[in-house]
This record gives C-alpha cells, structure tokens and sequence, in this order.
C-alpha cells in the first residue's frame, strides 16, 4: 500500500508553464519540482509507469532531435507547403470505385466490437460509481441539492440528471468547459486551474498552458486572428457595426446577406439557400416549418439533439433506423408507408422524410449518401441531410459529402449545414431549390423572429468561402483542402497502426478513441493535457454508457510535425493507460504521409 | 542491487494497482469511497470464501460417480423425489 500515494493525490493541478513533469525537464529538475507543488493530482502530473520512465530517460537523451513542441514559440509551420513540396493528392484507397457503394464503405469504415472483459468492466465501474454516488448522497447532502425557502414545491430538476452530473461528471469535470484564452488554431492556449473539492468549485492559478488543438472544429483552419478573413471582418466591423438590430423580416436584410445567400446557393450548385445566425437553430427551429403531426420522419439514430429536438417540436411521427444500416433504413421506409399513420387510421401520411448527417460527429462516420439518395428516389421520400461537419471538410471542392461522392446536390431535397466549423464563423444554412428556399423565407420562425446575422460574421463566411471556391485568386482554399484530407488518412491510419480502436471512416477528420470507461477519458484528456495536447472526452450521455471516447478533430492547420508528435504521445499513453484493445491485424510498414 | 529489485517490484506493483483503479472507476473517487469499495470488496470475498468453505467443500467431499442426490441431502429418503424450487 506504500505506493498507494503515488496516485492518492488531489485532483487537478496543472503542471505550471513550461514546468513539464515529463519529456521536456530532465528527472532532476522534476523532483526538485514535486515538492513545490501545492495541489499534486494523478493525472496533472504524469502518471508513472516502468516504461515512461526508460522513455522519459531515451528522450531527454534525444530532446534536440526532436523537432516540435508546443512550448516552444517559434517553430517552423510549414502548413501546406509540406503538400505542395510532395506533389499529388493523398492515395487513394485500393478499393476506390471498383466495388459497390455498400462493400467500399464496409472496407472503408470501421466499428470494432468492444472486448467482452472491457464490457464487463465498464457496467462494473458504472455501478459502482453509482452505489457510491447513493452512499454520497444519503451521508452527505450537498449544499447544491437543496433548495432553499421551498416547502411544499416539488423539485424544478431533474433528479437523475443532477444526480449523474454530482456523483459521476463532476469527478473529472475538470475535463471540460475548460477556458481557453487564444484563437483557437493549431495550437491554443488553456487557462489553468486547479481544484481543492474533488471538482465542486474550481480556481484559477493565474497561469497558462500552451496545447496542440486537436479538439477544435476547425477542419480547414480558416479560425485565425490574422490573415485575410480576419482583415476583411475587422473592415466590416468598421464598416457596418456589429449588429442589425432587427429580423430578417423586419429591418434585417441587407445587400451583404443576400450575397451571403446567393454565394452559398453558387457553392453548393443549387438554385438558393438561406443563412440564419445560428447552426443548432437551423435544425430546431426549420424541421417544425417543414413537417407536421401527420409526416412521417425516417432518422437515423445517431442524430444530432438539434435534429432531435426540431422532430419532437414539429409533432411529426418520429421512426428511427439503426446507425447507417441501409437495410434497416428500407425496412423502416417500407413498413412505415405500408401501415400509413396509426394514430390516423392508418390512412397515408402527407410527407415522409429522411434525415441524416453527412458526418456524424460522435461516431466520425460519413452516409452512405448514393444508397440513401437510390432509397429515397424508390420510395418518393424527401431527404435532408445534414451537414455540418461535413461541409468544407469533405470533397475534392469542400462541398460537403455530395461532393465526396460525386452525388447530384440536386437529388438532396434540403442541404443543410453550419458556418460554425470548417468555416470558422458563426451559423448556419439551408440550401435547396428556389421553391424550397421561398417557402421557408415566409414560414421559417429562424427567419422571422431571429435576428440577422452580424456583419463581420458574415464577413467571415463569404471570405472564407471565396477562398475555398478559389475565387480569391489563390489556391489557399484547394491546398487547405488536400491538406486536411491528408492529415485524416495519415493520423487514422497511424492510430489503426498504435492498436487503439477507432471508429469511423477513413476519410472522417472526427476521429473518435474508444476507452470506455469514465476515468480512462478524465486519464487520458489529464496525461494529454501534461503533455500539452488538448483534446475533448465524450462519455454518456452524448455516447452510450459503455463507450466512452476521446474525440479528436483533425484540421488543415496540423503540420505532420505536430501530427508526429500528438500520435507519439497517444501512443505512449495508450500503452501506460491501457487503451490498445484492437484485435485487428496492425499494418507493419510505416505510414506513408 | 537488491535495493533496485524492491524498487523494481514497488513500481511494478504501483503500476498494474493503478491499472485496477482505472478499469474500477476507483481512479476518479475520493479516497473514503476508495476504502469504502476496497472494504465491500474484501467483505463480499469473505462471505464467498466462507460459505464456499462451510457448505461447497462439504458438499463437494460427497461427490463422487455413484452418489445419489438423496445421499447428499439430509431429509431425504431413498426413492423419494426432490423438489426442486
């Protein structure tokens, strides 16, 4: 039990700047560091093992070798240079166009079945962090749990929810909603804090902590504080204030929004498209004014709360498919319109449609867009599909999966898709034919009673987008792309290669690893953050219970430099946390970039 | 030398007693509730143990080939059948 307290420490205490408990001080000036230290937590400092140890040893040998670090300011960027020096595009996959769309995407994705001891384990842990959180609760009433001067009224939260995020959340919160305090790039800067409550309160210590981003959306690195986009929006600013003021309806409207739109319609190749000032609100507030008590609605299950919560708005009949199974989704179709609606009596419904995501961002899957558009064309459904993590970060053009798979955007009923990620603003689109785009302009409540879109924000988005289509001139857009294409392939690959399950498609920049268990993610996001990598952890409820996952998210800005050096972390990682549960065949040569 | 063994097996077992602590949640917990487990767990191997003790190993002395339920069990009589429950 001796050594039990190694690992008996608090709970979040960032290593200060610079102050590296492993790979950058050399072991001598790490004990002379330990003693200072006022909070000492397992993870915050590194978590010691036989083999870190020789590691640790092997490369403060080789440190001058090594050639990025986030701490060090100035390294050398060669963002997409590093492409153009290596000529052509990424290599295709062998199975590229010669077998069918269902076996290509069946060799393309992957989604390993969790080992049946790890299953075990984790509804273990899962229990007994509930049987704890029970005895918590009985012996000790925290402040938060009772509300004051409310005899006789019933409780206004949700006791499950509040009891999940007490007792199991809140153990490794420290995790997330963590500030940041810089652009988010390639690289951002954490605001360090500590906590002395096991995660009830939390203070800031005053210092920062500069960290390789792999957790923002920003697949094409248009999130920038200089350069063009940011030039032109700050013009705007100037130009034309912040905001509106009004409604789209009302006194909203303006030349700079209608090229927005009709920029957006170009970029897409449809007849129009309509912009609204927030990506979640798109989906929420525009599913209602399309569909009614008496649609039928064919989702698949892995969709996003927003699609979620527009459905149950709207009234319609909600019916969902197994997660991009294409027989379930025509079995679902086909018995749905056979048996017409129920509450009804059974006469047909007025609309069936089919919403999907392009990208689904917790599975880091793409559709099976050429055999949803077969069934959707077969069975007269509509189809919506969403976009938001794929649009720019998909396709030779960035337009989003259509253009990945070379789909007609014409046989997609309604695109919709967000200005938040790829092109760094705010926002959010639905694109589609002109009576479409019309309709909703007169029934939209996001039209109508939101306000418009802030000018420099929209600046953004037409720059951005101007550079993606080429139309600035330059070929900034394209080499952001093929970058970004070739930073997804190269890093799963070479995480397929470290052993760790990945799940997704190849081509997907959402790479989620599965650890499944709730202190893996507070581990790993923890051991990261000391190595100043930031990453974002998923655990239930945004995931089932017992798959529990460190999402990182790929951008145009990582160089393979900083790509090395993430996937050399993760891999030490893995092997002292214990993460390498893959059972599939590893490849043994390198990974070409 | 021998001092470099003890710190061996002292990192050795620290690590894989960290590894536990992972795949139990115990890793996230304080250190009460740490305790807490760690004293369910040794009562529930007590228990086990001894009832495995008092009643399985006293059973399972009975068996062999030709035993007979009716032998293992106290009430009941030869030719007469066993309820099961």
């Amino acid at each position: 039990m001796g050594n039990f307290d190694a690992f008996e420490q608090g709970f979040a205490s960032p290593n200060g700047n610079g102050r590296l408990p492993n790979g950058h001080g050399s072991p001598k000036e790490r004990l002379s560091v330990e003693p200072e230290r006022k909070f000492s937590a397992p993870a915050y400092t590194e978590i010691r093992t036989r083999r870190c140890n020789a590691k640790a040893a092997a490369e403060s040998k080789q440190a001058s070798s090594s050639s990025y670090h986030p701490e060090k300011k100035a390294h050398m960027n060669g963002h997409a240079s590093a492409t153009r020096e290596q000529g052509s595009s990424t290599k295709p996959n062998q199975a590229e166009g010669k077998l069918s769309p269902e076996k290509e995407h069946y060799q393309k994705t992957s989604f390993e079945e969790v080992p049946m001891h790890t299953a075990c384990l984790t509804y273990l842990g899962f229990y007994l962090l509930m049987i704890l959180g029970y005895i918590n609760q009985l012996l000790f009433v925290p402040k938060v749990a009772t509300e004051k001067d409310r005899e006789g009224y019933v409780a206004l939260y949700d006791a499950f929810e509040s009891f999940y995020s007490r007792y199991v959340y809140r153990r490794i919160k420290d995790c997330w909603n963590r500030p940041i305090c810089s652009v988010p790039g390639d690289e951002l800067t954490l605001k360090d804090r500590v906590t002395d409550d096991y995660g009830w309160s939390f203070k800031f210590t005053g210092t920062e902590t500069r960290c390789l981003n792999l957790g923002s959306y920003n697949y094409l690195g248009f999130a920038a504080a200089t350069g063009r986009c940011a030039d032109e929006s700050e013009e705007r600013a100037r130009d034309s204030g912040l905001a509106y003021c009004s409604s789209r309806c009302e006194l909203g409207n303006n030349a700079q929004l209608d090229e927005l739109e009709k920029l957006t319609a170009r970029y897409f190749g449809v007849e129009d498209a309509i912009v609204f000032g927030m990506g979640f609100a798109t989906n929420a507030l525009n599913l209602p004014s399309l569909l009614g008590p008496n649609c039928m609605v064919v989702s698949d299950e892995k969709n996003h709360a927003s699609i979620i919560l527009g459905l149950r708005l709207s009234g319609a009949t909600i019916k969902v498919f197994k997660h991009n199974n294409m027989r379930d989704l025509e079995r679902v179709l086909r018995d749905g319109i056979c048996q017409g609606n129920a509450k009804n009596g059974g006469k047909p419904w007025s609309k069936v449609m089919i919403i999907v995501e392009g990208i689904f961002s917790m599975e880091g899957s793409i559709v099976r867009l050429p055999e949803v558009v077969a069934l959707k064309k077969k069975y007269k459904a509509y189809l919506y599909l969403d976009e938001a993590h794929s649009v720019g970060a998909m396709g030779s053009h960035g337009r989003g999966v259509t253009d990945y798979y070379k789909v007609d955007p014409k046989d997609v009923d309604i695109l919709m898709g967000t200005f938040t990620k790829s092109f760094g603003s705010a926002g959010g689109y639905l694109a589609g034919s002109k009576k479409l785009i019309d309709f909703l302009r007169t029934n939209s409540h996001a039209h109508c009673y939101a306000g418009s879109i802030s000018p420099p924000i929209a600046q953004q988005i037409l720059t951005s987008m101007k550079t993606i289509m080429g139309e600035d001139g330059t070929e900034t857009g394209r080499n952001k792309i093929m970058q970004l294409a070739r930073n997804t392939r190269y890093f799963r690959r070479r995480l397929a290669q470290l052993g760790v399950i990945t799940y997704g498609h190849e081509d997907s920049p959402v790479v989620p690893m599965l650890v499944y268990l709730f202190s893996k993610i507070g581990a790993v996001v923890r051991t990261l953050t000391t190595r100043h990598i930031a990453v974002v952890g998923a655990g239930f409820p945004a995931t089932p219970i017992m798959e529990g996952r460190i999402r990182f998210c790929l951008s145009a800005a990582h160089t393979k430099e900083q790509l090395d050096y993430a996937l050399e972390v993760i891999d030490e990682t893995a092997d002292d946390l214990g993460l390498k549960y893959s059972r599939k065949p590893r490849d043994p040569n390198p990974i070409e970039y | 030398m021998s001092n470099m063994i003890v710190d061996n097996v002292v990192e050795f077992a620290s690590y894989w007693w960290f590894r536990y602590l992972m795949v139990t949640e115990l890793y996230m917990v304080e250190k009460w509730e740490r305790v807490t487990i760690h004293v369910l767990f040794m009562v529930l191997f007590c228990v086990f143990w001894y009832f495995n003790y008092s009643v399985l190993l006293s059973l399972a002395g009975l068996i062999s080939p030709n035993t007979l339920i009716a032998d293992i069990l106290p009430g009941a009589h030869q030719g007469q059948g066993v309820k099961v429950i």
